[in-house]
């Protein structure tokens, strides 16, 4: 009897010995949506300080130690902050490197700077660029196989089909945008059997990965970015469990998972908020003020030179020099017949003399883009009439414009004030179309500028095809640049600026 | 594309975000007064995240 207890025993003891090998505890660590904020910062709307790169960095390291990890970021780390921006994300890479990232998917803004620059910022960093729905550039990837305390976990990334609607066209000339969830399909297929995790690194926004859950099976888990979310319920759809962890690095995705035979069998995720408080990580801190202190420095260069004032002041009650300035330049950088911003965007002046970048950001502050749409010549002098609506009480929604010329009458009623309009040098015509600039605010409907609104109502679907946008009424959408780095630009170029009230607008009795 | 912000549609230029609905809503100060944005499963989302076609939001 004693020798089959003994037997008996031992097989016990294999059976759990089988157990504990075939479990596995790991953790996925996720960011997304950083947009190059590497320093704490008070959120519209908030008192308090929240993010902080090198504290992210520090919380990343602790949780890393204490189980096998992964550390993925899903898109849009390189551009947005001026930290970012003025390195075209060198900055945003260098932090990553040390971090340790292991998968990054493409987001939509990572083409913001170009090809050329993207394909620079790839060759920079020392972890996979992932991209599956994207063709026509080989540096990145569609999926990586990451080995983690023995399983092997396949990591697909897909990118938003909108990205050649919110960049630059000659950003995504020659590159080509499949279906993310045709794509996903196809390499689950590939995958599945061979691999024990699959995750989705996606930039397509939560109700897509939601979609893409539904119609994809197999898929383990979506790590998501693009629509800003902060998932901080765990959501699952059939067996995949979708996660996205915000924006700009104020929080940090954690997921823990138990892995069982091959099977999920328990997965835990949250949100760790990340604010400026406890320990930051040194070699990323020092980073973070490397590029900072370059910023601070950037703000003091030189651009050019104003051989005379630059009238930001007037800008709610009259055409002046620094609007006919600001308004050209936007006109020529999306090729319009017009351009037409409202004058509260322009918020000072710039002194005849040497023009810092600090001039033209002080100028220009807001984090605003340049886009086109055909307007109808009847809603151009609509957006007129509104311009000078309540130019009796300076508001900002007083006009400033180029490639047109305008006479009113303050006197009349608001809504017939506006007199003669020319475009291009002739008289414009009620139901023509004309491509006329404007910034996204106004675009938006911003400051009541409707007419904008309006047109992008009537527009018919449009299809964006080989890179380019063909569209009914927008014709340019340049998201990943702002206005003032427009500006600075062709301040550089042209090295000196003089220009004048030409009587572009002119009151009338 | 159309959107949703209060159950209110409003059309907006592809790849415009959270911020271009408020601004067209005429709600963005909303936020500067504490109010949240949230989607359509009650998850928070931030002023720069992108809108897709049908979204719908909500301020609270």
């Amino acid at each position: 009897m004693r020798p089959f207890l003994k037997v008996l025993f031992l097989l016990a003891a294999a059976a759990v010995l089988m157990s504990c090998a075939t479990q596995h505890e790991i953790r996925i660590l996720h960011v997304n949506d950083f947009h190059g904020f590497a320093a704490a910062y008070k959120p519209y709307g908030s008192e308090e300080d929240q993010g902080g790169l090198a504290y992210l960095a520090e919380r990343v390291e602790a949780l890393r130690a204490e189980k096998p990890t992964l550390l993925v970021a899903a898109g849009d780390m390189i551009q947005g902050n001026n930290w970012a921006n003025l390195f075209q994300g060198k900055s945003s890479i260098e932090a990553m490197n040390v971090m340790k990232f292991d998968a990054v998917v493409v987001g939509n803004h990572e083409f913001d700077f170009g090809q050329a620059i993207l394909k620079e910022r790839i060759e920079e960093a020392n972890f996979p660029f992932l991209g599956a729905n994207v063709t026509g550039l080989s540096q990145l990837k569609p999926y990586i196989i990451k080995n983690l305390d023995g399983l092997s976990i396949a990591v697909i990334g897909i990118v938003t089909g909108d990205t050649p609607t919110t960049t630059h066209p000659k950003n995504v000339s020659g590159l080509q945008f499949s279906s993310p969830v045709d794509t996903v399909e196809k390499y689950v297929r590939e995958l599945r059997a061979k691999n024990d995790i699959i995750v989705v690194l996606s930039h397509i926004g939560f109700s897509a990965d939601m979609d893409l859950a539904k119609k994809v099976e197999g898929i383990d888990v979506i790590v998501g970015g693009h629509s800003h979310t902060k998932v901080a319920k765990p959501v699952v759809v059939g067996k995949t469990h979708i996660l996205q962890a915000f924006e700009h690095g104020k929080v940090l995705g954690v997921l823990d998972l138990t892995v069982h035979n091959g099977s999920i069998v328990r997965a835990d995720s949250r949100l760790e908020p990340i604010s400026p408080t406890g320990k930051e990580n040194k070699a990323v801190e020092a980073i973070v003020a490397k590029y900072q202190q370059k910023v601070d420095s950037f703000m003091n260069d030189t651009v050019g030179e104003s051989l005379v004032d630059l009238d930001g002041v007037n800008v709610r009650q009259q055409e002046t020099n620094l609007g006919n300035l600001i308004t050209d330049i936007m006109r020529k950088a999306a090729g319009a017949d017009a351009a037409i911003i409202n004058g509260g965007t322009i918020r000072t002046s710039i002194k005849k003399g040497k023009i810092k970048v600090s001039d033209v950001y002080a100028v220009v502050p807001f984090d605003n883009y340049i886009v086109a749409i055909k307007l109808t010549g009847k809603q151009i002098r609509e957006t007129l009439e509104h311009g000078v609506s309540a130019i009796e009480k300076g508001e900002g929604r007083f006009p400033q414009i180029s490639g047109l010329a305008f006479t009113y009458n303050r006197l009349d009623p608001a809504g017939s004030r506006v007199k003669d309009v020319f475009i291009g040098g002739h008289p414009l015509v009620a139901d023509k179309e004309y491509t006329v600039a404007t910034n996204d605010f106004l675009a938006a409907g911003g400051d009541g500028y409707k007419a904008f609104g309006d047109a992008v109502k009537s527009s018919k679907d449009y299809a964006v095809i080989g890179g380019a946008m063909k569209g009914d009424k927008l014709v340019y959408s340049n998201a990943g640049k702002w206005l003032r780095d427009v500006v600075i630009e062709f301040i550089k170029s042209r090295r000196e600026i003089s220009i004048r009230v030409e009587g572009r607008i002119r009151e009338v009795k | 594309m159309k959107v949703y912000v209060n159950d209110r549609e409003f059309d907006l230029v592809q790849g415009m975000t959270v911020k271009h609905a408020l601004i067209d809503a005429g709600l963005l100060d909303m936020i500067k007064k504490g109010k949240k944005v949230y989607d359509e499963m009650d998850n928070e989302i931030g002023l720069s995240g992108e809108l897709t076609d049908g979204a719908k939001i909500y301020i609270r």
